[in-house]
């Protein structure tokens, strides 16, 4: 066996590569749960602004974090995958 | 001018040495092996200190116990004070570790190092080492050839045991051979004059052989085959103690200034623990006898006693010294103060950036990072006075519209003169710094310093866009034309509230929070770009400004544009850390920026 494989065996057995992943996978999530939170936040807000500058500066908001959800969800798939 | 005459004068003494004595040259050659042993051991651990050692070492410093520990384990590991002592001054120079931790790292591996007389005089003596040498050399050297840096630095860790153990093996042999010759013990003798001079010969052995460690394995080898006795061997195993600290002084001559006061505090620490010793040798004697006893050593077997001596009198002097590590940093920072010319002329320069951390990959990039954050700083202060506010306001909760009101200057201030006192010179050197360290790093460092150089020509960028916006800026922020004045005025308005922004995304930890106001402001610059949502064409439509305030307007809306860009560009580098995948693309904000 070479030296290489020999690292790469040991990377396996001890799931270093494992364990950056569910790392990252964790921190994804607790961002998408902030995230998610926030969205719903801004939708309660919506529902009780008439003004028609701050309903847009909300609607702008929510789209920001929809986007930022959306990319997020994404990096998570690739994770999974 | 000494070292010229220094050096011909020991090599000529040598070459003396070695023609009348072939022992002589054996012990000698004993020396230079061990000498070559410790560089390669060196330069193996130095292999695997690209991450892990020092991570370890930025993590087990914050407590003065968790320094002594780590200096303590870790010079137990490499057997090398002098690495440990290299990559303390790297973290200090680099602000990673305060003095104090510093102290507590050499105090650590004063005590470390003793293992070292363990080792030798318990092991490297009584088992026939040459036999282990030989292999260790042959599996040493064939993988120092190899590609792989985790091989090559197992090969040099390898070959350097290898060449210790031949080293002593042969220093060995040597006085084995001499005693027939020469019996060196004769010249030894009893009481103070002897302490003393011995004393003074193992300082000038260490000086010499720039190595506390192999001075004393040559005195416990020597000790060994009865050619010194145990009383001169202590003595001179308190000169090797005090003797490193000259080493590591002319060490830091080239070092900075906390280079300096470690070198500082070594040397006052080893200062105290020799004379301690010196002063009560006869107890300490006592003292090795009763441990001697204790542990089941034989009251002959003086290279083991020698070795409880070593460890007994280095833990004395960190005992007595723990209690005075804050009046000796104190002491320490007035002493060894900062005297640099340029600082002095008010000019600013790098804090952290030092060549003694260019062969540690991670430190190299930690400082290179702190560093642009410190020429963020100065030109966050240039570009708050260039737009004519007070930096301090823009950092308060103060209002916005209060925050423009409250100009900071009626003329304009030298942004050149700032620039090349405060951005030039530390933008060259943390490029010139990041063009050597790269050389030592892998792949995925390197990308990552490309994105840091970015940042540091977006922030360079800024400040000079700020430069060319500024003209305009102080002559229409008090124009009489109302229009061009609030066009000016929302300018500066828009960059004062995303100087905040940015400020406050530096200063906090919510990355969804930062996420989401660095998103806003790329929204906001593509959103209230006046030339791009028609804004100017109306201002001239409506003969509200000249064609010169037009002019002006458009050429410094885009100046405002670019700098804003910069900043927006040099926080998603700098300022997030893990979520560098969410950064929203300007094709994304485009969409939103088409919906509004």
């Amino acid at each position: 066996m070479g030296v290489k494989k020999f690292i790469e065996n040991v990377k396996v057995f001890l799931e270093l590569d494992e364990f950056k992943k569910s790392s990252k996978k964790k921190s994804i999530q607790a961002l998408l749960k902030k995230l998610n939170i926030k969205k719903e936040e801004i939708h309660t807000s919506l529902e009780k602004v008439f003004n028609e500058k701050e309903k847009n500066l909300l609607e702008e908001e929510l789209a920001i974090i929809l986007i930022h959800i959306k990319n997020g969800e994404e990096i998570l798939d690739k994770l999974n995958r | 001018m000494l070292r010229k005459i220094l050096l011909p004068l020991i090599l000529s003494l040598l070459a003396y040495g070695f023609w009348i004595s072939p022992d002589f040259k054996e012990i000698s050659a004993g020396v230079a092996i061990f000498l070559f042993g410790m560089l390669s051991l060196e330069e193996g651990f130095k292999a695997f200190s690209g991450g892990a050692l020092e991570r370890v070492l930025q993590k087990s410093t914050d407590k003065l116990y968790k320094s002594i520990g780590f200096g303590m384990l870790s010079t137990t590991i490499m057997q090398s004070s002098s690495l440990v002592s290299v990559l303390t001054i790297s973290f200090l120079g680099a602000g990673l570790i305060g003095l104090t931790q510093g102290i507590g790292i050499i105090f650590g591996a004063n005590i470390g190092t003793t293992t070292g007389a363990w080792l030798v005089a318990g092991f490297g003596l009584k088992v026939k080492i040459s036999a282990y040498a030989m292999p260790m050399l042959v599996f040493g050297v064939i993988l120092i050839f190899q590609k792989s840096k985790g091989l090559k630095g197992i090969g040099y860790i390898l070959a350097g045991l290898g060449f210790l153990f031949l080293g002593i093996h042969y220093m060995k042999d040597g006085f084995e051979a001499f005693k027939s010759t020469l019996d060196l013990a004769s010249f030894g003798g009893t009481g103070l004059k002897y302490l003393f001079i011995f004393t003074g010969i193992g300082i000038s052995a260490t000086v010499i052989m720039q190595s506390s460690h192999a001075t004393l394995v040559l005195i416990i080898t020597a000790l060994s085959v009865g050619q010194i006795s145990y009383e001169n061997a202590l003595a001179l195993a308190i000169g090797a103690n005090v003797g490193t600290t000259i080493t590591a002084i002319i060490g830091a001559m080239s070092s900075n200034i906390s280079g300096k006061r470690l070198a500082g505090a070594h040397f006052i620490f080893n200062m105290v623990t020799g004379l301690i010793a010196i002063v009560f040798i006869h107890q300490l004697m006592y003292a090795v006898d009763f441990v001697s006893n204790f542990v089941g050593i034989a009251n002959d077997d003086y290279t083991l006693k020698l070795a409880v001596f070593h460890t007994i009198f280095n833990l004395i002097g960190v005992i007595v010294m723990i209690p005075f590590i804050k009046h000796l940093v104190i002491f320490l920072e007035r002493v060894l103060k900062t005297t640099d010319r340029i600082e002095h002329m008010g000019c600013d320069k790098v804090r952290y950036l030092n060549d003694s951390v260019l062969e540690l990959p991670t430190t190299s990039m930690a400082v290179l990072i702190k560093e642009t954050h410190h020429l963020y700083q100065n030109a966050f202060k240039i570009i708050s006075h260039g737009l004519n506010l007070k930096e301090h306001h823009v950092l308060s909760p103060m209002p916005i519209e209060e925050v423009v009101k409250n100009t900071y200057t009626k003329h304009p201030i030298d942004i050149d003169a700032y620039y090349n006192c405060n951005i030039k010179n530390i933008y060259g050197e943390i490029l010139d710094f990041a063009s050597k360290a790269q050389t030592r790093m892998v792949a995925e460092d390197i990308e990552e310093l490309y994105q840091l150089k970015l940042a540091n020509r977006d922030i360079v960028e800024a400040v000079k866009g700020t430069k060319h916006l500024q003209k305009n800026l102080i002559k229409y922020s008090n124009s009489s034309n109302p229009h061009i004045k609030e066009r000016y005025d929302i300018i500066r308005r828009d960059l004062a509230e995303l100087l905040r922004d940015i400020h406050t995304i530096g200063s906090s930890y919510k990355e969804d929070q930062n996420l989401l106001l660095l998103a806003k402001s790329k929204v906001h610059i593509e959103k209230y770009d006046i030339i791009a949502n028609g804004t100017l064409d109306k201002l001239i439509r409506k003969h509200l400004i000249n064609n010169e305030m037009a002019t002006s307007l458009m050429n410094d809306s885009n100046y405002a544009y670019n700098i804003s860009k910069n900043l927006i560009e040099m926080a998603e580098i700098l300022f997030i850390n893990e979520h560098q995948e969410m950064i929203m693309s300007d094709e994304e904000v485009a969409t939103i920026v088409k919906k509004g």
